[in-house]
């Protein structure tokens, strides 16, 4: 397809795109259907005979239309696929697809995992086999499978937390290549050099035709936190990415590094910027007790084992104080203790030392709130500074003491061992024949794995008095076995002393670099001690190495998580990087975490090199292949449709019409839409199923809240719809003149269901008897009776005045009447006596008349009558009547159509009648408002007059 | 392009809005009265003076007291003037009786886009509307064959609902004629229908109901569509009444035949009008309804002049 990324799946169907211009033929003769047009005069020119009957011909861009159809059709059908893959490189072998799965794959991980997908779609496609090797696994033996098992394979792989070694997986492969020739091959390559890659990849070239092997790599460099440093000033991560040859890396200069505590809380953050290096550094400037609180570093949206590096206690700058005995004023300083000991302690810890001349420099040094105490040949500390040195050690602090004149000529009780009086000189008066070297450390001792240098000797020391339990307190000896650091636990704390000075008078050991990694370990085990201690004791039962349990560890993506099955535990001291056996992350316990990272200081990320190898190298492409039919196919559809309405518009049909074709389309659209979706009509079926299923009818509905809201009327619903609409509209009309009229404006009516809903929100109820109406349970009269008994009407219309005939038999709807009111408390009843209140509330009637008028109305009987007010026009009770009983179909007569016309023809008939149903309505109405306060208006004028007096 | 189309069956029954219509269109007459003061002042509708004294409202002549005279009738007042005793009389003033008829047959139930109203309802709004100003003028309005002719006050309801009665009842055939039966003597006939049925048809209606003396009024509702035949390209033509159907290729060919016809058509039908004294008035949908009103009124004043009644006297 040329420049185009567009291939066809069925090429061959494109041939049918010749037919077309027989299309057009054939369409062209075809004409539309005519205009019909509806002619009454037609009658007077039937008898003429048409002069031209020439049909007219199909318009151009109706022709153009439909050959686009077709064309759509035939493209669709020939299966295009936008940006496809690359075709096979004609084998027919299986494919073997080799994943490397470390730490550096991650961040594209996702992307990878697709484009491994596709490839073997697209080999299942042609009927290839497959089969998919993770570096990771290793020398396990490779199978082929077919594609549904492979793309579960590929689902389940995670990248690794380290950088696997690629050769024992070749092994793998070789046994696959050799009972596979034909296999083609696809490597989808972390772009990292480590792990053999180069070799890896010329043992590829060697098994199978390099035509046949295929290289994917990421653009984008590997980018890695190495090693972190806790400096004086800030804490410096350290970031190394990978550079892939000739490839442009403009994108991923620069970005931010975030710090974590341990509970994951933003510390703060840091920018980065590699420019042209490969190497850079990213400096958290913060208070130092900030900056002990980092335990994780992670370069932001680099989602990698790598780009997390983990703190633990090693990188916690301690505060820590020197003293010294030497006197204040010093001739070298470069020269002294305090000198030496800075200088190898301020790359990991915040030295403070007392001003000279101070008081009492021990005391100044422990309101410092220092985690260790260093002093310097002193020999004894006494009085305040000695109770509080014994209390800070008690709780926990490090007292590191060193030897010198001062303390082999008098010492106090702060000191691990007793020590012999006199100091020894190797090579001196008092000492051996020469100066002795350091004797490896014992695996007990806390500086166990830091390698013993040849060139330190000592020459000059306190000696430990040999006592029992000596050897324990050993931390190092020399060669020949004299202890030269002893430590001692007192309380929570620890006391140490290094036998030699920290100068260089008595040993070269403050030269060398063992002094700075033995002071390192000594600060790092402050506020660690008593867990230690813990720890010791068990190893001194079990006699043998101090592990650490996997705490949490990294996954390939850099997420803290529960450690795999296969993590070992970690051997106290370990110093290496993550591996297959220890995955990063914290061991040991949670108050003393180790941490283990994937890389380290020293380690470099080395782009792959597969110079010279032709290897077929292929970018991972983030664009997918994009099947175009179903786009094609609803383009298709949407020209049909248009084709339809232009058909119609040109055979002269719209108008209504095309208002039912529009209509139609759109119901159309809207099926396929949710058709489209299952999940989505299922799930409003299943909500419509839930909501018929369990609505409780304690819950408030939208509808009553809007009832609760406005005043209106409401109607029972009966079932039977002529009468229900009737209802409806009567009450409808009833509330819009009540509005009109009256101070009132009711909402609109609601229809209800006694059994099921609230009925307090209605101050009027309106019930049409119909006797097809089941009777409703016993809850529903419950309801009813509480409506009534709470201060509700209940207008009951039997619609029956004109079967009902005095005297006669009861008819079916007061029959069923009765029934209902059998379970309700009903009072009294008489039909509605002229002066009552209902009668004057607003109009003054006679009567209450619906669509019919002979019907008779029954209220609440009125208290009888008190001889002094038989003059009053009004009368009433103490309260509204809880029922009203009328046959003459009120509702009916006040029921309009959507035009305003009304609904039902009267008995006998006349404006006038519906005027006084509408006024009956009106003070039925305004009686269930108000109550008796239109008879007790009676009063006022008795009333002035009294006041008048 | 022109479109047209029938109503549907809810639209073409009679319906307050016709009512409301009609009243309206009647009582905005008197104001275009006041604008075409010169036309109508000199046609007063109204009851009619006989020339002789009888029973009516105008003074006629005082005439001396004859023995045997109810005593109520002497007009004491010119008495006193005078030794004798006179009577007022008062000319003789009689209502006319004026049958109106509708199409409401399927043909009238036709509205297009240049038409303001279908016209049906031009036929309902105009018939209602004249029998409203016809009652108010004193003459008394009957439906031929509906109801007998009264001079009630609620003319336009009492006519409206005979018609909803009628069109409601099941068996109802909407007929593109009225039955052809003589009316009265003295009578006028308001017939207000698109009158596409063949002349001969119409003749024979018309001779029918003037065989006994009565005049006439015929007002043919014509849509513009109908006169002006805007059709164009491959149509097909279906008739309202029946199935028939006429397919042309192009139907602008089809104008100037159409137009001869419609015209021989109406000629026909007028020269049956004129052979019987009858009036005939082409109205079509597009015009106003009231400039329909006014020329039948005219008509029908002319009526009492020309017609049978001026001829008597």
């Amino acid at each position: 397809m040329g420049a185009l990324p567009l291939a066809f799946s069925v090429p061959m169907v494109l041939s049918a795109l010749i037919l077309l211009p027989a299309l057009w033929y054939l369409l062209r003769l075809t004409p539309p259907r005519p205009r019909q047009i509806d002619f009454p005069p037609l009658r007077l020119i039937l008898d003429l005979k048409p002069k031209e009957e020439t049909p007219a011909r199909t318009p151009w861009w109706l022709l153009l239309l439909r050959l686009a159809l077709a064309a759509l059709i035939i493209l669709a059908m020939a299966g295009p696929i936008w940006n496809p893959l690359p075709a096979s490189q004609g084998t027919q072998g299986p494919l073997l697809v080799i994943l490397d799965d470390s730490w550096a794959a991650a961040p594209q991980w996702a992307q990878r995992l697709t484009a491994a997908q596709e490839r073997i779609a697209a080999a299942a496609r042609d009927g290839r086999p497959n089969a998919i090797v993770a570096i990771s696994d290793g020398a396990r033996d490779v199978m082929l499978s077919d594609s549904s098992r492979s793309m579960d394979r590929l689902r389940a792989l995670k990248p690794v937390p380290y950088l696997p070694d690629r050769l024992p997986a070749l092994q793998a492969v070789q046994k696959f290549i050799a009972a596979n020739k034909q296999s083609e091959i696809i490597w989808f390559a972390d772009g990292l050099a480590s792990g053999h890659a180069r070799a890896f990849a010329e043992s590829l070239v060697q098994l199978v035709n390099s035509d046949h092997i295929r290289v994917i790599t990421d653009e984008r460099p590997v980018l890695a936190l190495a090693g972190t440093e806790n400096n004086a000033s800030a804490l410096e991560a350290r970031l190394v990415r990978s550079q892939p040859k000739g490839l442009q890396t403009a994108s991923l200069t620069q970005g931010q590094v975030r710090a974590f505590d341990l509970k994951s809380n933003v510390i703060g953050e840091a920018a980065f910027n590699f420019a042209l290096t490969n190497e850079t550094k990213a400096r958290f400037e913060l208070p130092i007790e900030l900056r002990n609180e980092i335990a994780r570093l992670e370069i932001v949206n680099e989602h990698s084992a790598g780009a997390v590096s983990l703190l633990d206690s090693r990188w916690k700058r301690r505060r820590v104080a020197i003293v010294s005995g030497a006197t204040a004023d010093l001739a070298q300083p470069l020269l002294s203790p305090s000198y030496f000991l800075n200088r190898a302690l301020a790359p990991f810890a915040e030295v403070r030392e007392p001003r000279a001349g101070a008081n009492d420099p021990i005391l100044a040094s422990l309101n410092d709130r220092i985690a260790v105490l260093f002093l310097a040949d002193v020999g004894v500390v006494a009085g305040a500074a000695h109770d509080q040195l014994a209390r800070f050690i008690e709780d926990g602090g490090i007292l590191v003491r060193f030897a010198g004149t001062r303390l082999a000529g008098s010492s106090d009780d702060l000191v691990p061992v007793r020590l012999r009086r006199g100091g020894r000189i190797l090579g001196g008066a008092l000492s051996w024949d020469k100066p002795k070297p350091l004797a490896p450390f014992d695996r007990e001792s806390p500086f166990s794995g830091l390698s013993v240098k040849d060139e330190v000797s000592v020459t000059r020391q306190v000696l430990a008095e040999p006592e029992v339990g000596l050897a324990g307190k050993t931390w190092a000896q020399l060669a020949d076995g004299t202890p030269l650091v002893t430590a001692m636990r007192s309380g929570k704390g620890l006391i140490v002393l290094f036998h030699v000075t920290a100068d260089t008078t008595w040993s070269n050991l403050p030269l060398s670099g063992l002094f700075v990694d033995m002071l390192r370990r000594v600060v790092a085990m402050s506020g660690e001690t008593t867990q230690a201690d813990g720890a010791e004791a068990n190893v001194k039962e079990a006699n043998r190495v101090v592990t650490l349990a996997p705490t949490r560890t990294l996954d390939g993506f850099g997420i803290m998580g529960v450690p795999p099955v296969t993590a070992k535990p970690l051997p106290v001291n370990y110093e290496g990087t993550a591996n297959a056996d220890y995955p990063p992350g914290f061991y040991g316990p949670i108050d003393g975490l180790t941490a283990v990272n994937t890389l380290s200081v020293n380690d470099h990320l080395d782009a792959a090199d597969f110079d010279g190898l032709r290897l077929d190298m292929q970018p991972l492409r983030p664009a997918e292949p994009i099947d175009l039919r179903p786009a094609l196919v609803a383009l298709a559809l949407a020209l049909l449709l248009i084709d339809a309405l232009a058909s119609i518009w040109l055979g002269g049909g719209f108008g209504r019409q095309a208002r039912r074709a529009t209509l139609a389309a759109l119901i159309l659209f809207a099926g396929a839409e949710l058709t489209d979706r299952p999940e989505f009509v299922s799930a409003a079926q299943a909500q419509t199923q839930t909501q018929t299923q369990n609505a409780p009818p304690a819950r408030t509905s939208p509808r009553e809240i809007e009832a609760a809201l406005k005043t209106r009327f409401a109607y029972v619903v009966t079932g039977d719809r002529t009468v229900d609409e009737a209802s409806r509209d009567g009450l409808l009309a009833l509330s819009r003149e009540l509005a009109r009229r009256t101070a009132l404006s009711p909402g609109e009516p609601n229809g209800i269901d006694p059994s099921r809903d609230e009925l307090v929100f209605y101050p009027l109820l309106y019930w049409p008897i119909v006797t097809s109406q089941p009777q409703p349970s016993a809850q529903a009269i419950t309801r009813i009776a509480n409506f009534m008994k709470q201060g509700g009407t209940i207008l009951f219309d039997t619609r029956d005045a004109l079967l009902a005939r005095p005297g006669g038999p009861p008819t079916p709807e007061a029959l069923w009447l009765r029934q209902l009111l059998a379970g309700v408390d009903v009072p009294e009843l008489e039909p509605v006596p002229r002066d009552h209140v209902v009668t004057k509330t607003y109009y003054l009637l006679d009567n209450f008349v619906g669509r019919t008028t002979i019907g008779q109305t029954w209220i609440e009987a009125l208290p009888p009558d008190q001889g002094d007010q038989s003059n009053r026009a009004a009368r009433a009770g103490d309260g509204v009547s809880p029922l009203i009983i009328t046959s003459n179909d009120l509702a009916a007569a006040w029921a309009l159509d959507p035009s305003g016309q009304p609904r039902f023809p009267l008995i006998p008939g006349g404006t006038r009648q519906r005027e006084m149903a509408i006024r009956a309505g009106i003070n039925i109405v305004m009686y269930t408002l108000t109550g008796n306060y239109k008879a007790d208006q009676v009063h006022v004028r008795d009333l002035l007059e009294r006041l008048a007096h | 392009m022109v479109e047209a189309r029938l109503l549907e069956a809810d639209e073409t029954r009679p319906e307050g809005r016709h009512e409301m219509g009609a009243l309206d269109l009647a009582r905005r007459l008197p104001s275009l009265l006041v604008a075409a003061k010169d036309v109508a002042a000199t046609v007063m509708h109204g009851v009619h003076g006989r020339r002789r004294a009888g029973v009516g409202e105008t003074f006629w002549q005082f005439r001396p007291f004859v023995m045997g005279e109810s005593i109520s009738r002497i007009d004491w007042r010119r008495s006193a003037r005078d030794d004798r005793v006179y009577v007022r009389e008062r000319e003789w003033e009689a209502a006319h009786t004026i049958w109106l008829w509708m199409d409401l047959s399927q043909s009238m139930a036709y509205v297009s886009n240049l038409a303001l109203q279908s016209k049906l309802d031009r036929a309902l709004v105009l018939g209602l509307a004249s029998a409203d100003l016809l009652v108010r003028g004193g003459e008394r309005v009957g439906l031929i064959g509906l109801t007998r002719p009264v001079a009630a006050r609620n003319i336009i309801e009492r006519l409206a609902e005979a018609l909803v009665q009628e069109t409601g009842r099941p068996d109802y055939v909407a007929l593109e004629l009225p039955a052809d039966q003589p009316l009265a003597p003295r009578t006028q006939a308001i017939l207000i229908s698109d009158f596409l049925t063949p002349a001969e048809r119409i003749r024979q209606t018309i001779q029918a109901m003037a065989s006994r003396g009565a005049q006439g009024h015929l007002v043919m509702i014509a849509d513009p569509v109908e006169e002006t035949f805007p059709f164009t390209g491959h149509t097909e033509f279906r008739d309202v009444d029946s199935s028939a159907t006429l397919r042309v290729g192009e139907a602008s060919l089809f104008r100037a035949d159409y137009v001869n016809r419609l015209a021989a058509h109406r000629d026909a039908i007028r020269q049956v009008c004129v052979s019987r004294g009858w009036s005939f008035t082409i109205h079509r949908t597009d015009r106003p309804a009231s400039e329909a009103l006014l020329g039948l009124r005219m008509q029908i004043e002319s009526g009492y002049s020309i017609g049978s009644f001026g001829g008597a006297q």
